[in-house]
Order: C-alpha cells, then sequence, then structure tokens
C-alpha cells in the first residue's frame, strides 16, 4: 500500500497494511535537513523538502502544511516577524487595541503573501509526489484564530464579558478559514486539518456555547468540500469531547493529557483517534524502546480507527532514532 | 454581608466594576488597607485558584478574577505604600527566552500578588542573564520560570544553572508550563513545580514557609 492508500484505507474501515503514522513535524523537520525554522515558516520550498525528505525517511504516510499559527494573522493585516529558530512572532494583534471589526480586511487566500505560500506548498507536494501521499493543508479554527487576532487574554474575556462580539469576531474567522481552506483543497489538498488549541483552556459551557457553533460551521464546509477533516486541539480536552463528539470530524488528535480510553468511549467507535504519546518525556527523551511500547499501548487502548502520533509536535531536539521508533510499522486492528 | 465579603466575591466572579466600587467602600469606612488585601483580596484568589485546580473555572474564568483584583488593588496600592505597608516575599517571574507565551505567567503572577507577594515581573522571552540580573538587584525568595514549548525547555535548563551559578544559592525557582513536569524539575534541579496557576501560589507559600529562606538570598 502506498500512504495515501493505508490512510484512506483506515479512514474507510477498511484493511491497511500498518497504521498510517501523521506526526507534526516542524523545527524538526527543517533542522533534520540542515535549514532552520524560519526559513520553514517564510518558504514553502522549505517546508515541502523538508516534509518530504522526513516522509521518506522515517516512514510517515501524510504531507502537513503546518508551519506556526500566523498565516491568517497576517492576512488581516497582522505584522509577522521570522525568527531563525523559533516560532515566528505577531507583536501587535491586528485588534489588540482597537477592537473595530470594520477595519479587518477579508483576506484574499491567493494574493495574501503568507496564505498564498501554504497554498504553493499544496501544490508543490502535488507536483513531487503524486498521489503517493496524504496532502494536508491547514486552517487555524474559529477560536485559536480570534485569539490571534485580539490577543489571548482579550479573546477569553470578550467570551465572558462580549459573547456577541466574541460571536462576530469567529464568524469572520471561519469565513476566512472557509475562504483559505477552498484553496488549499483546490490546488490538491485531501484533509484539512483545523487547529483550535485555545479552546482547551475554557469551560465546557463556553467551549458549547460559544465555540463549537463555530467549529460545526467549518468543519461543515469543510465537509462539503469534500475532504476529510482533521481536529488538533493540544492540550488537556477532556471536558471538551463531549462536545467534540457532535462535530462529525474525521480525525481527532488527542495530546498525551488526555485519557485514550475516555477519548474512544466518549467520540465512539467511527472517529480515528491519533495520538497521543507524550512528545517530550517519551519522544525527545526515549530511549526508543519506550517510544515503540508506548505507541502500541495507545493503539491498545484507543482501538481502531487509529492512526500513529505524538501528543503535539515533535520537539526539535529529538534524536532521529526517536523518531524511527516512533513510526516503527505496526499491523493495524480492525 | 459586609463590604470585605461583598469586595472578595465580586473579585473571585470577575466583576471589576463591583470590586472598585467596594474596595472603594472598604476604604471609606476605613479598613486599614493591609487589612482589605488580607481578608478580601487573598482569601478571593485563592479560592480562585482552588477553583481552577477542581477544574470548576477555566482561564477565561481566571483572567476576569485577576482584572477584578487589579482594579481593587489601584485604589489600595497607593495607601498601602503610603502606610509603609508591603508584603514580605518577593518573587520574579518571566517566560523563558524564546518562548512567548505568557498567559500562564500573567496568571501565576496574578495569583501570587493575590496571595500578597511582591511580584517583578520580567515579561517573556527572557534571557538568563536577564533573570540573574534581576536576582540580584530585587534579592527576591523565589523566581517563577514559565515554558509553554518543548522547544523552549532548554532554555529552562540553562536559567535554573545560570541562577545558580550566580551564587544565588538560596533562593526558590519554580517552573511550570504545559510540558514540564515534576521529573523535569528533579533532572534540571529547580525547587519545585507548579502544573497550574493556583498550584503555584501553594509552592510559592510551601518553599518561602521554609525556614532556610526567610531571608532573602
Amino acid at each position: 500500500m502506498t500512504p495515501r492508500e493505508r490512510y484512506f484505507a483506515v479512514l474507510r474501515g477498511q484493511p491497511s497494511d500498518i497504521l498510517p503514522r501523521i506526526p507534526i513535524l516542524m523545527q524538526f523537520a527543517a533542522e533534520h535537513i540542515g535549514s532552520n525554522y524560519g526559513a520553514f515558516a517564510s518558504d514553502h520550498r522549505v517546508l515541502v523538502e523538508a516534509n518530504l525528505r522526513c516522509a521518506e525517511e522515517f516512514g510517515i504516510d501524510q504531507l502537513s502544511t503546518i508551519s506556526d499559527p500566523y498565516r491568517e494573522t497576517s492576512g488581516f493585516g497582522g505584522a509577522v516577524e521570522y525568527r531563525r529558530d523559533g516560532v515566528p512572532i505577531c507583536e501587535r494583534p491586528p485588534l489588540l487595541d482597537d477592537r473595530d471589526l470594520g477595519q479587518l480586511p477579508r483576506p484574499d487566500p491567493l494574493q495574501a503573501p503568507r496564505m498564498r505560500d501554504r497554498v504553493d506548498a499544496v501544490r508543490s507536494y502535488l507536483e513531487r509526489s503524486g498521489d503517493r501521499y496524504s496532502i494536508m493543508g491547514w486552517v487555524e479554527g474559529p477560536a485559536a484564530e480570534a485569539a490571534d487576532l485580539r490577543g489571548v487574554s482579550n479573546f477569553f474575556m470578550d467570551l465572558l464579558d462580549d459573547p456577541g462580539y466574541a460571536r462576530e469576531l469567529m464568524a469572520r474567522c471561519v469565513e476566512t478559514a472557509i475562504d483559505f481552506a477552498r484553496a488549499q483543497v483546490d490546488a490538491g489538498a485531501d484533509t484539512i486539518g483545523v487547529g483550535d488549541a485555545v479552546a482547551s483552556q475554557v469551560s465546557p459551557q463556553t467551549y458549547e456555547s460559544l465555540i463549537l457553533p463555530f467549529e460545526r460551521q467549518l468543519v461543515d464546509a469543510l465537509h462539503e468540500m469534500g475532504v476529510i477533516v482533521r481536529l488538533h486541539i493540544c492540550g488537556n480536552t477532556t471536558h471538551l469531547l463531549p462536545g467534540i463528539a457532535t462535530l462529525g470530524v474525521d480525525i481527532v488528535d488527542i495530546d498525551h493529557l488526555v485519557d485514550l480510553a475516555v477519548v474512544r468511549k466518549v467520540l465512539g467507535p467511527r472517529v480515528v483517534i491519533s495520538g497521543n504519546v507524550d512528545p517530550v518525556s517519551c519522544v525527545m527523551r526515549g530511549p526508543p524502546e519506550d517510544v515503540k511500547a508506548a505507541v502500541a499501548r495507545c493503539h491498545a487502548i484507543a482501538g481502531a480507527p487509529f492512526m500513529v502520533n505524538a501528543g503535539c509536535e515533535i520537539p526539535a531536539s529529538t534524536p532521529p532514532p526517536h523518531l524511527h521508533a516512533l513510526c516503527t510499522p505496526i499491523a493495524a486492528q480492525l | 454581608m459586609t463590604t470585605l465579603e461583598q469586595l472578595s466575591e465580586a473579585i473571585s466572579l470577575g466583576k471589576n466594576k463591583d470590586a472598585r466600587l467596594f474596595a472603594q467602600r472598604a476604604i471609606d469606612e476605613n479598613i486599614p488597607p493591609a487589612q482589605i488585601v488580607d481578608h478580601a483580596l487573598v482569601p478571593a484568589m485563592a479560592l480562585v485558584g482552588e477553583r481552577f485546580k477542581r477544574n470548576e473555572i477555566f482561564v477565561p474564568e481566571m483572567l476576569i478574577a485577576a482584572r477584578a483584583m487589579k482594579e481593587a488593588m489601584t485604589l489600595l496600592e497607593p495607601r498601602l505604600i503610603a502606610a509603609g505597608v508591603t508584603p514580605k516575599f518577593t518573587a520574579i517571574i518571566g517566560t523563558v527566552q524564546g518562548d512567548l507565551h505568557d498567559i500562564g505567567k500573567n496568571l501565576v503572577a496574578t495569583m501570587w500578588k493575590g496571595a500578597n507577594f511582591r511580584v517583578v515581573d520580567l515579561g517573556a522571552n527572557v534571557s538568563p542573564a536577564k533573570f540573574v540580573a534581576a536576582v540580584q538587584e530585587h534579592r527576591p525568595h523565589l523566581v517563577g520560570l514559565s515554558a509553554l514549548l518543548t522547544t523552549t525547555m532548554p532554555a529552562m535548563i540553562d536559567t535554573v544553572r545560570a541562577i545558580r551559578a550566580s551564587g544565588a544559592s538560596a533562593v526558590k525557582i519554580v517552573i511550570g508550563g504545559a510540558p514540564i513536569t515534576q521529573q523535569f524539575c528533579e533532572e534540571i534541579g529547580a525547587d519545585g513545580y507548579a502544573p497550574d496557576a493556583g498550584s503555584a501560589v501553594d509552592k510559592a507559600s510551601e518553599l518561602v514557609a521554609a525556614g532556610a529562606i526567610d531571608s532573602p538570598p
């Protein structure tokens, strides 16, 4: 089976030769090919080269376009500064001091340079690898993008102080996420990842009443485009699981802080669970035998359908043998 | 309810306008500012920390409680200074070099202030040298290091080493952040690990209660 075939086999509940491996690589991949995070985030050619080489070397089944949270924020007018060895920064979120939504443009994903760069990454993957791998585009979820635009603390307080404003802001974010996703799907993405990490920090009531409806709107729009939806909310999401279960996403990334048995029970038998080996204490620190054992343990607890992944990004200083261990082929359960 | 109870409740529920109103009323009732802090602000933030630890409230609720406490403090702080009242313990805090995520650090700083610590906030992306300089300048009882990213954990190791190497042997170092664990704390020679902002108050209180640090280093 090709990587793409086994990925879709698991999604369809069909037999696959081994479990698909879908770890998230960013700074690790950049440095593994002798480049740096700043280049990876600012130039899709570096991102594509790094992920393709890692996919071949380690046996990864999906090519990702994740680099940092500020692609859309840049399109909305935020100034993004690259750093050689760290995540790009946006010192002044566009709505930090002036919360007027009237000042926000509606970014054009094919014109805004940082959004266009991700679309180009998808296109380049397709040109270079054809249909060998799954190709995952990426958008920020409604809460994550709202927090990027307002500043995290401001947005969290908006959720309680002025829910109407928070809703209006998230509606704008979803509108852009749909535009951005469509451009990536048109370029060749078969999967769209939705990152909404800040949602893990709000109460179940706030999540279900304010954030979840916008996530649902986004997920429904992505499914209408005919793509797989992979939800990534890192951190402890145990309290959000009942809400997540109603979203109808295809793959849910689960961080190491969450009990996979609870996840399976709440999300049900059809959702693909991806995770949740501890990225630092296990993957980064090893040894490789422990990483392999952790993957097997996660698979045993989560059951099928399952894809191999760490709880979050593979840390930059992970020794390559540890990533090899994570990606060691494992026969898939049905 | 007494005015102090009303103030405490307003803070714990994050009602900043009420917090200001009741703080002013307490002042007007000639309650000494130190007593207002000890009997309204400190218990309010302790309750917030406890509720957070029990998952009864989450970060947004903590943020608005912290904002309400700050609102009350804007009225109380000048009066505390005028009365010569200073917190017994000093802490410095910052996110380690390369880490720009400061929400957890801000919450811990506010919780420590709410527990009546003097807090020197060095901000985000603080180099080991800057931490050392701040330790030498402020002679704190505690240093708080925060890292949200796995990629910045090595900077935490460098910072602990630099503070120890500077000769500030008595200062206690508390670390926290999403990827941090008790095991990591022990490996790098920090004195305490706090998994959340509520626990950070307990850990700070526990460390400063130790006789070895009754006097600043």
